[in-house]
């Protein structure tokens, strides 16, 4: 998943430097008695993608859905590890990996007005009506694609996969086109959450679905609703509010998630970070949902005693420069390399706030995959681009340059074009990516647009994208490296829109490796041999990883901070408690 | 016949000139209202805006989903078309189309969210008159005065503070949450007046202040500067040498004739406030028309941003005409 535009907007504002990390304590022990009750309140500066589990892909839809829509398995905020949640348990590979079956838990019911028990056509359902344009999932294809039947072109609504069978009513079949270790890590997404289909199908078959509008809740919350599951309005206005209420048919033995509290509200349109902030360190609300604090804000966080247990950073998603690798000078690996060793990194997290927003990267896989890739990248000793304290080295870059062809290690030819988000701290970033290569004579014109036509209109679209992307990044969507580095650097995915591969990169090699990492069914092995093919990408040097990084967020006093932490880096609302 | 000849014909057979007036104008305004959709359509396919289709798909879509979703939402259609098929549905069912961004339709988006920008623009605008007239007479009637100098001083000091800054500074004086003297309403605090009259009004007070300041100023200045200049005339001498007392001379000769010019600059800037106000209502989190059109432009959802447009344009071009027909009743030599 791409960064959050409004999160990593705000991270790329902030202009703190050398703070260390505050990360809150969570220390609570097994089995504490916590509060119950009461009703959290969250500031939005903008609205969820969408409410339905189907369409959703934004971390803060996730945060809002989480513990409304339970996913066949899931990651709670107290393992960070992935466990049955729909499912009754692991699921069963056979047929060398093809085959992947899933028992459905028993007792899970539906929230008003269906109240009905959940049953494994439901999830078939859920994951057919993804693969509809009706819905227009953005990810169905990428971790769904490998299911067999399953479409190449979006019908209009949903239609049956014939790689989806359910012999029993507690029972689903995957059946795969070949083996695929990830497919199974993709079954945490929001869009294998069930949804009946007597119910949804007649929102579904509309040219563009509004069962996000009516939907039926399995999770401990729901939207809430009137007495004919209407949610618009009621518990959903767009770009107002989100309130999140008790759902009554939830049996807290069907499930692990804790749920003490009686609900949430999201309130939304508090675009102006420093108001938001203020308000929850006063109490007058309790999270930040979709932004992060201002650097004032956390300057004041920082020094002021009384505000230690109010903000904690978590890790998560890497930042870096994409260097167009089908474009001259960048499709010379020697000039990528030089400008890799020239840039000044620890300028550039300067300029986004310095240590406080994440450590350095070396390479793509971050510290928040510790042991899942990380260590078998190299950790935090893998740096093939080494310089002092970040600083950059000409020295290295010129060596570069000269075996470019470049006689005295100074680049000679036309000046290149860097397209940045115009937010102040990106234009800043590719501000110091110009000095920086100028120091070994590569000059670069800086054109700043918004950062959504930077991602649709320039960097994802290979024929206008310039030779420097400097503000890109991505996020996992679960804790498999393949979410971070496969549509990211594979061959294999270089559409002429939407490209996610910025640099291009389209090494055979590196290509092969992902297919074969892909089939390998232990995940150790697994990680391992992602953590090989991250080394691989970062010696290509078509990105220069820049960050793994932090986000920030504000917790009121009222709140208790414990187990909370999301894997996308937010609160779980169903582990929040108040005091 | 042609279309002109026909109009023509129609305007003839009717006989009131006022309402002569008004069925061109609204004619000619109709035609303006186009041209700034048209306007609206070539920024956005000109510049260097978001994909909409590349949006609505997400990051991981395949190009044949963003390709289905550009032939399902028209934007694979030439510009012209794209541009007459929604003009069609403008005219003959008032339709806005469907946001590219929520899928909910435009029309309803912006109908349910204009009495809060109505709210903010009209209450503000009571608050600037109300205090524009009083001191605007006063500095009229006292040149050079402590009061003349001290309404200039306020007058550049609101005019020249940007509105959200001001916005910021009465959140942090004076909001109930976070001001370092807590007194009322706050960002996020707006309730609609059909579901708490008291709490609406409360949620209004700042906002209504920060933007009626920097009006306020404007307006007395102006309004003191042509009643000074009216009550300077022959005619304001003639009243008064017949003995009329001055209060009179003041209000029925002097005022009158000075706030004729003033009509068509508060019609103008209270057409254009309903439109959405955009700054006030994002400093404040008023889910008004102005903050709608801030999120459509991020999101690069045209179909908001032509609605927004239009809905502004049409509150502007009725401000003029309303202001026009004013004129007829401030001033008895305007005839149609």
């Amino acid at each position: 998943m791409i960064f959050p535009r409004k999160r990593h907007a705000i991270l790329a504002v902030a202009a703190m430097a050398g703070i260390a990390l505050l990360v809150a304590s969570s220390g609570t022990g097994a089995g504490e008695q916590r509060k119950k009750g009461g009703t959290l309140i969250l500031l939005s500066a903008g609205d969820v993608d969408y409410v339905d589990p189907g369409q959703a892909y934004y971390s803060f839809s996730f945060q809002v859905l989480k513990p409304v829509h339970r996913a066949l398995y899931t990651i709670p905020a107290d393992v960070l590890t992935a466990v049955p949640d729909v499912a009754a348990g692991p699921p069963k590979l056979s047929n060398g990996g093809k085959t992947v079956t899933v028992k459905i838990r028993k007792g899970i019911r539906y929230s008003p007005p269906l109240n009905r028990e959940v049953v494994a056509a439901d999830v078939k359902y859920a994951i057919e009506r993804a693969f509809a344009l009706s819905l227009a999932n953005s990810y169905a294809v990428a971790y769904f694609g490998v299911l067999a039947g399953s479409p190449a072109k979006p019908p209009k609504t949903p239609k049956p996969i014939s790689g989806i069978t359910t012999p029993d009513k507690y029972t689903i079949v995957f059946k795969l086109k070949r083996p695929n270790g990830a497919f199974v890590d993709a079954l945490v997404m929001p869009m294998t959450s069930p949804v009946p289909k007597e119910y949804a199908a007649k929102y579904d078959n509309k040219t563009s679905t509004d069962y996000g509008f009516h939907q039926v809740a399995t999770g401990p919350y729901m939207l809430a609703n009137d007495s004919k599951g209407n949610v618009k309005g009621v518990g959903y206005t767009p770009g107002k509010l989100i309130k999140l209420v008790r759902n009554p048919n939830w049996d807290a033995k069907t499930d692990f998630r804790p749920a003490y509290l009686d609900g949430a509200e999201i309130r939304e349109g508090f675009t102006d970070s420093t108001v938001a902030s203020r308000t929850i360190l006063n109490g007058g609300a309790d999270f930040n949902a979709d932004f992060g604090p201002p650097p004032a804000i956390i300057k004041q966080v920082l020094s002021t005693a009384k505000y230690k247990d109010n903000m904690y950073g978590w890790p998560l998603g890497t930042t870096y420069v994409g260097l167009n690798t089908k474009k001259a000078p960048f499709d010379n690996i020697n000039v990528r390399r030089a400008a890799t060793f020239v840039l000044d990194r620890n300028a550039m997290r300067l300029a986004l706030g310095g240590a406080i927003t994440g450590p350095i990267a070396t390479h793509f896989i971050g510290p928040d995959f510790s042991g899942k890739g990380f260590e078998a990248a190299g950790g935090f000793e893998f740096n093939p681009f080494p310089s002092p304290n970040f600083t950059g080295s000409v020295a290295k870059a010129k060596a570069e340059l000269r075996k470019a062809g470049y006689a005295n290690g100074t680049y000679t030819g036309p000046a290149v074009t860097a397209v940045v988000s115009n937010i102040p701290t990106a234009i800043n970033q590719g501000k110091i990516l110009a000095a920086s290569l100028a120091k070994i004579g590569i000059k670069v014109n800086l054109k700043a647009v918004t950062t959504d036509a930077m991602y649709t209109k320039f960097c994802g679209t290979p024929k206008n994208q310039p030779e420097l992307c400097p503000s890109v990044g991505w996020l996992p969507d679960f804790k498999d490296p393949v979410t971070l580095l496969y549509v990211t650097f594979s061959g294999k995915f270089i559409p002429e829109t939407g490209n996610v591969n910025w640099p291009q990169l389209d090494d055979p090699k590196i290509t092969a490796a992902m297919e074969k990492a892909q089939l390998i069914g232990n995940a150790k092995a697994r990680y391992t041999a992602w953590g090989k093919i991250d080394r691989m990408i970062t010696l290509t040097a078509g990105a220069i990883p820049l960050q793994w990084t932090n986000t920030l967020n504000l917790v009121s006093d009222r709140v208790v901070v414990a187990k909370m932490k999301d894997v996308q880096g937010q609160v779980d609302l169903a582990y929040t408690s108040l005091k | 016949m042609g279309s002109a000849g026909l109009f023509g014909s129609v305007l003839s057979r009717i006989r009131s000139p006022l309402l002569r007036y008004v069925v061109r104008r609204l004619a000619w305004s109709g035609l303006l209202i186009i041209l700034v959709i048209f306007l609206t359509f070539l920024v956005f396919y000109q510049l260097p805006s978001a994909d909409p289709a590349q949006l609505r798909a997400g990051r991981l879509a395949t190009p044949e989903l963003v390709a289905e979703i550009r032939e399902k939402f028209g934007l694979d259609r030439p510009f012209y078309e794209q541009f007459w098929i929604y003009i069609r549905s403008v005219v003959t069912d008032f339709d806005l189309g469907y946001s590219y961004y929520k899928n909910l339709p435009v029309r309803e988006e912006i109908l349910s969210r204009l009495p809060a920008s109505i709210s903010v623009a009209l209450g503000a605008f009571i608050l600037w008159m109300a205090i524009a007239l009083p001191v605007g007479i006063l500095t009229a009637l006292r040149p050079r005065s402590r009061s003349d100098r001290a309404v200039t001083g306020a007058t550049l000091f609101f005019l020249s503070a940007p509105t959200y800054w001001l916005g910021l500074v009465m959140l942090f004086l004076f909001a109930s949450d976070i001001g370092r003297f807590p007194l009322i309403g706050g960002a996020g605090t707006y309730v609609p007046l059909s579901v708490d009259p008291k709490a609406w009004f409360e949620s209004l007070i700042l906002p209504w202040i920060v933007l009626a300041c920097g009006f306020a100023g404007l307006y007395a200045r102006m309004i003191g500067e042509n009643l000074r200049e009216t009550m300077a005339t022959d005619y304001v001498r003639t009243a008064r040498a017949k003995g009329i007392s001055e209060r009179r001379v003041v209000i029925r000769h002097g005022l009158r004739a000075a706030l004729s010019p003033i009509v068509t600059l508060a019609a103008l800037d209270l057409g254009f406030l309903l439109g959405g106000t955009i700054l006030v209502e994002t400093v404040f989190n008023i889910p008004g028309v102005g903050r709608y059109a801030v999120d459509a432009i991020q999101n690069a959802d045209l179909p908001a941003i032509q609605g927004t447009v239009l809905f502004g344009a049409i509150f502007i071009v009725l401000a003029i005409l309303v202001a026009d027909i004013l004129y007829a009743v401030l001033d008895p030599r305007v005839r149609y």
